[in-house]
């Protein structure tokens, strides 16, 4: 019995220990002004900015800053979560990323520093970010209380055609609606593989939905919904606006998803698959046609399990088809925005800090330290002075698994635009097994020569205030896609005026409101 | 009055018998395999090779010489996987010691018949087990307790579990008075009673609640997410998490944390993981484990 007394206090001692460790607040002192960052990293399962990141020393001893990290979680609830749990504990860290939801929560609250004269201090940033669209963002009853910067490339997808398999049954790249379907067909029934079995289907999806922008059935069938000019979830155009399912074309596109769907072309599954069920379905080449991201196409390490499975394989990427009225498009485009704040609780001086840092980050040595680590420990410089990443850096590339660490600030720095900086993001290698060059960047200017139909802001355009409409949304069309009801004018009709019923044609008021006060009609 | 005779005699298993066995034992292997298919999907896709070509289906039938370990040479050559296993680790076994060390004697005190304020402090007791006071006057008491960012801000807020407190109260009642009482007239004082003499008879229950504990504190992810927001002191489950979310919202990006492995295999491999712990911990209590469940469920 006295050993288990002694384990017991032994136990509690070492649970005492464990207060004193952790991070409690640096002493006050005269030296560098300490800022706590909450931050978004580049990718938060790599784990936290390493301890010996050249950056802190940098914002030391240049800057006169001890920042002090953390990330947020992965997952943008739960970052909801701890952002609005500190706000109300009235705990928030001087400068955070948080949602624009919870921004516009703080702005009302006042719990967010009014920075619309602090942008005249970051001259650099300014120059490649903050545009009049970015402002409008994050402004609350005309005045500007935060920083919205780019968090995504714009226009970085692309509808993908096997190529291969054209080939092996000799056809030509689709370009219309019509031609679109026969190669689904062709690709579902006629073996494109040639292995003897009819397992292959002509298009792929999964349900990827953002209910105030591109609503059910989503994203990656908007290159055939772009066809009937009905994709997203809004038409913006200040004559034409409203919801796209008011839209008469909206009933013809759903007669040729139907269409699709009683003629097997589409892979069954696309209901039930989820993101990586998809990608590892096209990798098994279980499709020949479907919308991707370029990078989720095209960089090393996701292509690799497609070029081990298939050496002879590979993609082209078309044009969305063009559809019966002329209309075309892969998709709604908009600049998909990250919003950064700082607490109302800094003094003018620190916030004036925090702003000198944003800056440096955009720039220089901060944005090379935020995007691509350390020199000569993340990168090299090449003969042009850019950086590069080679086998003499190991692990610790800025492209390698090791690396991603040391680039966690990277969205704080990157502007997602400049051509110099999407080359260095996607360098071209060649590949394992088929050693043919890839270029995910080469990808990506490609798909951004496509057609898109933009829609700056409808990825702010508000969701109905009640869930029940969207679910009497995607459950009705659905239901008409799954044949339980019967897809006639009729029916379609008395759905939509259902719909409107419950809180459609309230949304759409809303939807109105919101576009007109922000200067988004077009 | 003729008395009846006690006679043991054998019978033979009638037909509906066998028939009910028969339906039991099918009832249990399909329970069985319902327990085990997900486990068993599990450890194949953490050990499906990126360049497997088939269904989910017939990837859990892969061959183990066609496995790929690249998933768990990634996640435990990870500094953060490590890391993160360390913290749940370190929060286990403070968090067990801890929640011990309050339960069992406050169990024990409210056992004991004629403890002055017994009925008000059970109540006083039961009063946050009925009533939640919400995440923020929480978040709110633990970061003026000075908590926020250090581990035990994951177990002290539950170390005194009234749901665990009560089970064990129940079981040191079933504990005879006469063995207490003796032990009185032989010296002992309270402190020696329960050390010497109900401690040593209540192995199941205790490892039983120190099960119970352990695993709320292994899996534990809201009071993570809130409490500890420093990356370094991140425990498992929030990595989890992170590598369950971030993996699939980060397959865009131009080059993955965890290498080459395959997303799927990975994700996998680190609920595979993140399990073991738990699945060593069960057999080595199993013994104790229905016994220890069962108390109080009997009085008399």
């Amino acid at each position: 019995m006295k050993k288990t007394i002694i384990v017991l206090l032994v136990a509690l001692l070492a649970g005492s220990f464990a207060f004193a460790q952790g991070a409690g607040e640096a002493a006050a002192s005269t030296g560098p002004m300490t800022i706590t960052m909450l931050y978004s990293a580049t990718q938060t399962e790599a784990g936290s900015l390493p301890d010996d990141w050249a950056g802190y020393a940098v914002l030391r001893d240049k800057l006169g800053i001890d920042l002090q990290l953390d990330m947020l979680p992965s997952n943008p609830n739960d970052q909801d979560l701890a952002i609005r749990t500190r706000a109300a504990a009235d705990e928030l860290p001087d400068f955070f990323t948080c949602s624009r939801e919870v921004w516009a929560d703080l702005a009302k609250n006042g719990q967010v520093l009014d920075v619309t004269d602090y942008y005249d201090d970051m001259p650099n940033r300014c120059a490649v970010m903050f545009d009049q669209a970015a402002r409008n963002f994050v402004t609350y009853e005309g005045r500007i209380y935060g920083f919205a910067t780019p968090s995504a490339i714009a226009g970085n997808e692309g509808l993908l055609v096997r190529k291969d398999w054209l080939d092996n049954l000799g056809l030509a790249a689709p370009t219309t609606l019509d031609e679109l379907f026969d190669v689904l067909y062709a690709f579902t029934y006629n073996d494109p593989d040639g292995n003897g079995k009819n397992d292959t289907y002509g298009y792929g999806a999964f349900v990827e939905e953002t209910v105030s922008y591109e609503i059910y059935p989503g994203r990656r069938f908007e290159p055939l919904m772009g066809a009937f000019g009905v994709e997203g979830t809004w038409d913006m155009g200040a004559d034409s606006f409203g919801l796209q399912i008011h839209k008469d074309a909206y009933y013809d596109w759903m007669v040729f998803f139907k269409k699709c769907i009683d003629a097997g072309v589409i892979d069954p599954n696309w209901q039930s698959y989820k993101k990586d069920d998809f990608r590892a379905a096209w990798k098994q080449g279980k499709f020949g046609c479907f919308r991707e991201q370029n990078s989720a196409y095209a960089s090393e390490n996701n292509y690799s399990p497609f070029d081990a499975n298939f050496p002879n394989g590979g993609f082209i990427v078309v044009d969305a088809p063009i559809g019966p009225n002329g209309d075309q498009s892969v998709g709604p485009l908009c600049q998909g925005m990250r919003v950064y704040a700082i607490s109302s609780d800094v003094s003018a001086e620190k916030a004036a800090k925090i702003v000198e840092m944003f800056d440096w980050m955009s720039y220089g040595e901060g944005y090379m330290l935020c995007g691509y680590g350390e020199e000569g420990k993340n990168y090299i410089l090449d003969a042009d002075g850019l950086p590069q990443s080679d086998a003499s850096l190991g692990d610790l590339g800025y492209n390698q698994a090791g690396g991603q660490r040391y680039i966690q600030l990277r969205n704080c720095a990157f502007n997602y635009s400049n051509a110099q900086e999407i080359a260095l993001r996607y360098p071209g290698y060649i590949t394992k097994v088929s050693q043919k060059y890839m270029s995910a960047g080469d990808v990506l200017l490609e798909m951004q020569k496509k057609t898109w139909t933009a829609t700056p802001g409808q990825n702010s355009m508000p969701a109905p205030e009640s869930t029940d409409v969207t679910t009497f949304y995607q459950q009705g069309i659905a239901e008409f896609l799954n044949g339980k009801r019967a897809l006639t004018p009729e029916n379609w009709k008395a759905f939509v005026e259902q719909f409107d019923k419950i809180g459609g044609l309230a949304w759409e008021q809303q939807g109105y409101d919101f576009a007109s006060a922000n200067g988004l009609l077009q | 009055m003729a008395k009846k005779k006690n006679i043991s005699v054998a019978v033979r298993p009638t037909a509906a018998d066998h028939g009910f066995n028969i339906m039991v034992t099918t009832f249990m292997v399909l329970l069985l395999i319902i327990l085990i298919v997900p486990i068993w999907s599990t450890i194949a896709l953490s050990f499906r090779p990126a360049n497997y070509i088939g269904s989910y289906l017939e990837g859990m039938f892969l061959a183990p010489w066609k496995w790929s370990t690249a998933a768990y040479r990634s996640l435990l050559g990870n500094q953060g996987f490590l890391n993160s296993f360390g913290n749940s680790l370190k929060i286990l076994v403070m968090g067990v010691a801890t929640a011990l060390f309050l339960t069992v004697p406050m169990a024990y005190a409210l056992s004991v018949k004629g403890v002055p304020g017994k009925k008000w402090i059970t109540i006083f007791v039961m009063i946050p087990y009925v009533f939640d006071v919400g995440v923020v006057p929480t978040y709110l008491l633990i970061s003026k307790l000075g908590l926020v960012n250090h581990l035990p801000s994951v177990f002290m807020p539950v170390a005194l579990s009234t749901y665990n407190m009560i089970i064990m109260r129940q079981f040191f009642e079933g504990i005879p008075n006469d063995l207490r009482e003796s032990a009185f007239i032989d010296g002992c004082n309270d402190v020696q009673i329960m050390f010497k003499i109900i401690l040593p008879l209540s192995k199941a229950i205790i490892l039983t609640i120190a099960l119970y504990y352990g695993v709320s504190f292994w899996n534990d992810y809201m009071r993570s997410l809130l409490y500890l927001q420093k990356s370094a002191l991140k425990p498992l489950p929030l990595l989890l998490r992170d590598i369950l979310i971030g993996t699939s919202m980060n397959d865009n990006l131009e080059a993955s944390a965890f290498g080459s492995a395959p997303i799927e295999a990975i994700k996998a491999a680190s609920v595979f993981i993140s399990a073991i712990p738990m699945m060593i911990a069960y057999p080595f209590i199993q013994k104790y484990f229905t016994k220890g469940t069962l108390a109080g469920s009997v009085k008399g």
